[in-house]
């Protein structure tokens, strides 16, 4: 595939953003309008222990994604109660329309207290374009089961001849990799299916298959063109991936012609890392989607996303 | 009402030197029948760690089925691994309910996690024993009964039954983290699923019992039995806050009773077990487990403490009616 890198488009540090975040624009995803684009994304505050807090919020920007024309004036869903899965952040927040709503499934997260976090998916849902949301219920529609014990989270959601398809991760294990560090997660892509969006059946496997060692696989994003299914995802090494370049996120693709079994071809993305500035240490969290007959990738950059996100075009199937 | 005789006290876990792991708690005691003795499990906990964390494990005694004072054998070691980090069970397994099936014994018991900003949670895993239950190996690292929509967290107190080929698990989930004195404390109420396979579960997602002390009830420890046409629950409750020592506000033991299982007529009245005038069991009555033996009817209970100095024994006086 050839993709033309349209540059960062949205630099968090650079706005006022509501709640008093200032950093990070993670995991951007559209919604697409007659005469914008609405991207939501996770960014930070900090809690009053000093940790992080991850709201979701959007940017509007004009059809040739270059040109910021509306930031939320709050974020879009309210963090939940105390003790539930999504009480300490939301990130990232998958949206699509459905009906004359838009839903969205939330990948909520909770404090541990021997790992760093535990995570579920959530739902929730808009009637007001995306300006509010409201949950379905207090506690996740996929989460935790027999064979994918923690850390489902990451879901991107279509829905293909009336059946609700899901994308996802979930962890296989937490490793101290070395004496004195904390430990590290290792997740992996999953499939689900739901006929009503709310009840969902896990295919109970990893789909892409693994290039490392210790690999964890992140954020999947799926566009169905001329009906063969592609998918982005993100990757890296379990450990070292925050200091040392080179462990850190890179984006993997795999494609399929049936939507089940996938063929992983990460060359064959045609997205990597670019020679300086931005991300040219990291690219992570793709999103794939149409506009007006253009094919899109959004993407974070160095750092997870610290300083925002940009897009890339696909020029060449 | 029913007329339960106490027996008295059967298994107090202080009185075990040789494991460490029993120390203190013998919680949720739930049978399983064998020829000549009856296998009861428990939970119990070594002593907590320097900063006062517990972790709970999966123990049995084994009982003479014409003495039930009569310990014949204790077990030697825990009967269910800990989860390995990070998993829902990593910090404790209480409580647990056994079921013989083909000619395996399934065990269901709540795993527990620690978090940030409430101390814990649960959710209820699943093992599988091919040695008449000495112990249970795990079919995966993650629970068979989680987090859902309606039932966001503490997920807990199963009680595995099997009527006309069909697995029910009666459980608690909880609703809601109140603040009492500054801690939080859940509030849970009496939950039901259904499976043909005792692995994939359809919840019923409602509350089954009715609340009697308001929506801050915590109701627990849902034991059902069948007789005479009737299914009969014997369960706990107690009040959201303020519960562990005042006796107004402790552990009781309640009852309802159902025809189809789902619908459920609550009669607390009719339980018939209370706490005692002093002793073990003067502060508080909880985690009722009724069986039948000998053409008997009995109940094993947690006494002060939620079974800290271990669990009694009733004994019906006349017929689950």
């Amino acid at each position: 595939m050839k993709w033309k890198k349209l540059g960062r488009i949205f630099n968090p540090t650079e706005h006022k953003l509501s709640k008093g975040c200032k950093i990070f624009a993670q995991s951007p995803q559209t919604i697409v309008f007659d005469d914008f684009v609405r991207i939501f994304f996770s960014t930070r505050n900090i809690h009053e222990n000093g940790k992080y807090l991850s709201h979701v919020q959007f940017v509007d920007m004009d059809k040739s994604l270059q040109k910021l024309i509306n930031i939320s004036k709050n974020t879009v869903i309210e963090l939940g109660a105390l003790g539930t899965f999504d009480e300490h952040g939301i990130f990232p927040m998958n949206v699509l329309r459905y009906g004359n709503k838009i839903l969205a499934y939330t990948s909520g997260w909770t404090r541990r207290v021997s790992v760093s976090v535990d995570t579920g998916i959530g739902l929730a849902f808009s009637n007001d374009d995306g300006n509010n949301f409201t949950r379905v219920g207090n506690g996740p529609v996929l989460t935790s089961s027999l064979h994918e014990p923690f850390l489902v989270c990451d879901p991107f959601v279509k829905v293909y001849e009336g059946i609700f398809h899901m994308w996802y991760i979930y962890g296989t294990e937490w490793q101290i990799y070395s004496e004195g560090s904390t430990p590290e997660r290792t997740y992996k892509i999953g499939h689900a299916k739901s006929v009503d969006g709310i009840v969902w059946k896990k295919d109970g496997h990893s789909i892409i298959e693994n290039k490392l060692d210790n690999e964890c696989q992140a954020l999947p994003t799926v566009i169905n063109i001329d009906g063969s299914f592609h998918m982005f995802f993100c990757y890296r090494d379990s450990f070292g991936f925050r200091e040392t370049i080179g462990r850190g996120y890179r984006l993997g693709y795999a494609f399929s012609n049936d939507g089940e079994t996938w063929i992983r071809d990460d060359e064959k993305g045609g997205l990597s890392l670019s020679k300086e500035g931005w991300d040219s240490e990291m690219m992570c969290y793709p999103h794939i989607f149409k506009c007006d007959e253009k094919t899109y990738l959004l993407y974070n950059g160095n750092q997870f996303g610290r300083y925002g996100f940009g897009v890339a075009q696909l020029e060449e199937l | 009402m029913f007329k339960w005789k106490k027996l008295g006290r059967v298994f107090n876990p202080t009185d075990i030197n040789d494991r460490s792991w029993i120390s203190e708690f013998a919680q949720a005691p739930a049978t399983l029948i064998f020829d000549d003795y009856v296998r009861v499990y428990f939970s119990c906990r070594p002593k907590p760690s320097e900063d006062g964390q517990f972790v709970s494990y999966c123990a049995y005694i084994d009982l003479d089925k014409n003495n039930l004072f009569n310990i014949r054998k204790i077990a030697s070691e825990p009967v269910l691994l800990l989860g390995n980090r990070g998993t829902f069970d990593e910090f404790g397994t209480y409580p647990i309910s056994v079921i013989r099936h083909n000619n395996e014994v399934y065990a269901y018991y709540a795993g527990w996690t620690r978090c940030e900003s409430v101390p814990f949670d649960t959710a209820i895993g699943f093992g599988k024993s091919k040695n008449d239950g000495k112990s249970f190996s795990k079919l995966g690292e993650g629970p068979v009964l989680s987090y859902s929509l309606d039932e966001p967290f503490v997920i807990s107190g199963p009680k595995i039954r099997n009527y006309n080929g069909t697995f029910y698990l009666w459980y608690i989930a909880g609703q809601k983290w109140i603040i009492s004195e500054g801690k939080p404390e859940p509030v849970y109420k009496i939950r039901m699923a259904s499976s043909h396979d005792g692995i994939n579960w359809v919840k019923v997602n409602r509350n089954l019992i009715t609340d009697k002390l308001g929506k801050h009830e915590a109701q627990a420890s849902p034991d059902v039995i069948y007789k005479n046409g009737k299914y009969h629950m014997f369960f706990c409750y107690r009040q959201g806050s303020d519960y562990r020592r005042n006796i107004e506000r402790t552990y009781k033991i309640g009852y309802a009773y159902s025809i189809d299982m789902e619908n459920w007529i609550r009669d607390d009245e009719k339980a018939g077990i209370n706490i005692s005038e002093n002793g073990w069991d003067d502060e508080m009555v909880a985690y009722p487990h009724v069986f039948e033996l000998n053409g008997k009817t009995y109940m094993f209970y947690l006494g002060n403490e939620v079974g800290r100095y271990g669990f009694g024994l009733a004994e019906l006086d006349g017929d689950l009616v």
